[in-house]
């Protein structure tokens, strides 16, 4: 192994999600009409893929990039490989999610709490004439079956502590 | 004709009035809007979808069989949701299915069967219902307007996975919109992102706004239109709120209103916009007076 360089990255992408990324050739359609190119730091599938192939894993690990993506779908569109550049990038989060539990998005503890990223009771419903909310922030039997399938999840086992019961 | 409105987080916790104009836009096209009990977050590509791909399917398979149990399709706006469980739908009856619902879904008593679909609101009224019955349930209309259009990206692209429309060319929103009257100009601009989903705007604020004003440009200069059409709640509250921030920082003087598809159309079949296009930080009244004015 050349120092630095690990050979594995390329199959640990791969069973996170990334399968597709050996079809990458370099072209860089993923990035010609990246919404994030307006950025001094965009999101480049093209580069992050490189990064995985040559095994830099602290390099990858740096990364703030795959977190732009504003999910528009451009790169998967265009893709002349369908190497699939937008699950890649979803791979990666996730690749660094487990080196370094300060990548976890704490917004995995909302939906636990509450079902939702956010307080969906708006006061406002019952002002303009909107029914009541069914969805599980409002009924406390489908919380307690969501949470308990959460539970049998590896998120929730592995980080655990993101996870509290309102 | 039934469908579960799925609300997603943005549009009950923010702009429940949308979610009202989709309501009473739907039942007044004959369309019976059902409620799914129990439904959570879709769950959005920042949250599960960046750190496990068996718990987002498990999410998403939730869902999609809270709808199921109702026997109907799901009916949803917001781009990220309709993505989030088209895409998630896609890999589970491609393979997954049998293993989610065996590890999760089975242990809380449910079952996704792979039936219950999800359904874009722009698919609906475009391909369900059809132009010629949304004209017939129209009391005032857009005549005279100007009114430029959002596609969300996500009905869009992948195409292969959850497109319903051409994704280089597409058209359901703006005939929908000429249904109600007005012209739709084309800008050059009119396939660009808005920019809002994601973490563009939280990663490089300043970018993200350059990014806006490119196309906000393009339609002030080139259409000068009254409004915006969108159908997402994320393209909506973005393209709304963003406009203050830009004249706030004096990148642009000028002010565009927009609106969801709904809500325009809730207001053309006569329902009270006061309650159905209640909440904007770019204010609509000229264009509410406007329409009320073009009684049918």
């Amino acid at each position: 192994m050349i120092e630095g360089r690990d050979p594995n990255l390329v199959k640990e992408l791969i069973e996170l999600g990334g399968a597709d990324l050996v079809k990458c050739y370099q072209c860089g359609t993923c990035i010609a009409d990246c919404p994030t190119g307006f950025s001094e730091t965009p999101l480049s599938a093209k580069r992050l893929i490189h990064i995985v192939k040559l095994g830099l894993r602290e390099k990858l690990l740096e990364e703030e990039t795959p977190w732009m993506c504003v999910t528009c779908g451009g790169c998967e569109e265009r893709c002349p490989r369908e190497a699939e550049p937008f699950e890649i990038v979803l791979a990666i989060r996730r690749w660094q999610c487990k080196e370094d539990d300060t990548f976890v998005p704490l917004a995995l503890g909302e939906i636990f709490a509450r079902g939702h990223t956010q307080n969906v009771l708006n006061p406002i419903r019952k002002e303009i004439g909107l029914p009541e909310i069914v969805t599980v922030a409002n009924n406390h039997e489908a919380m307690q079956k969501f949470r308990e399938m959460l539970k049998e999840t590896n998120v929730y086992k592995r980080y655990s502590y993101i996870f509290r019961e309102e | 004709m039934k469908f579960c409105l799925f609300l997603g987080c943005n549009m009950p916790a923010i702009r429940p009035d949308a979610e009202l104009g989709i309501r009473l836009s739907l039942q007044t096209l004959g369309v019976e809007v059902l409620d799914v009990e129990g439904a959570s977050c879709c769950p959005a590509f920042g949250t599960f979808p960046s750190v496990d791909e068996d718990a987002t399917l498990a999410i998403n398979a939730w869902n999609l069989a809270n709808a199921e149990r109702k026997g109907a399709d799901i009916a949803v706006q917001c781009g990220s949701c309709y993505s989030s469980l088209k895409l998630g739908r896609y890999k589970l009856i491609h393979g997954k299915l049998e293993e989610i619902n065996q590890k999760y879904l089975s242990k809380v008593g449910m079952r996704y069967e792979g039936k219950t679909d999800v359904r874009h609101i722009i698919d609906i009224m475009h391909n369900v219902i059809g132009v010629d019955k949304i004209k017939n349930s129209l009391r005032y209309s857009l005549k005279g307007m100007k009114v430029v259009v959002q596609n969300p990206c996500h009905v869009l692209r992948p195409s292969k996975k959850v497109g319903f429309d051409d994704p280089e060319n597409p058209i359901a929103l703006k005939n929908i919109v000429k249904a109600l009257g007005a012209e739709v100009p084309r800008y050059s601009r009119e396939r660009q992102c808005c920019g809002g989903a994601g973490g563009f705007a939280k990663h490089d604020k300043k970018a993200n706004l350059e990014f806006l004003k490119k196309k906000l440009d393009a339609m002030k200069d080139e259409v000068d239109p009254d409004c915006i059409a969108v159908s997402c709640i994320t393209c909506l509250m973005h393209m709304d709120n963003a406009q203050a921030e830009l004249r706030k920082l004096g990148m642009i003087d000028y002010e565009i209103p927009v609106f969801d598809y709904c809500q325009l159309l809730a207001i053309c079949q006569g329902h009270d916009p006061s309650k159905v296009a209640r909440i904007a930080t770019t204010p609509r009244d000229a264009v509410i007076s406007k329409i009320l004015r073009n009684k049918i």
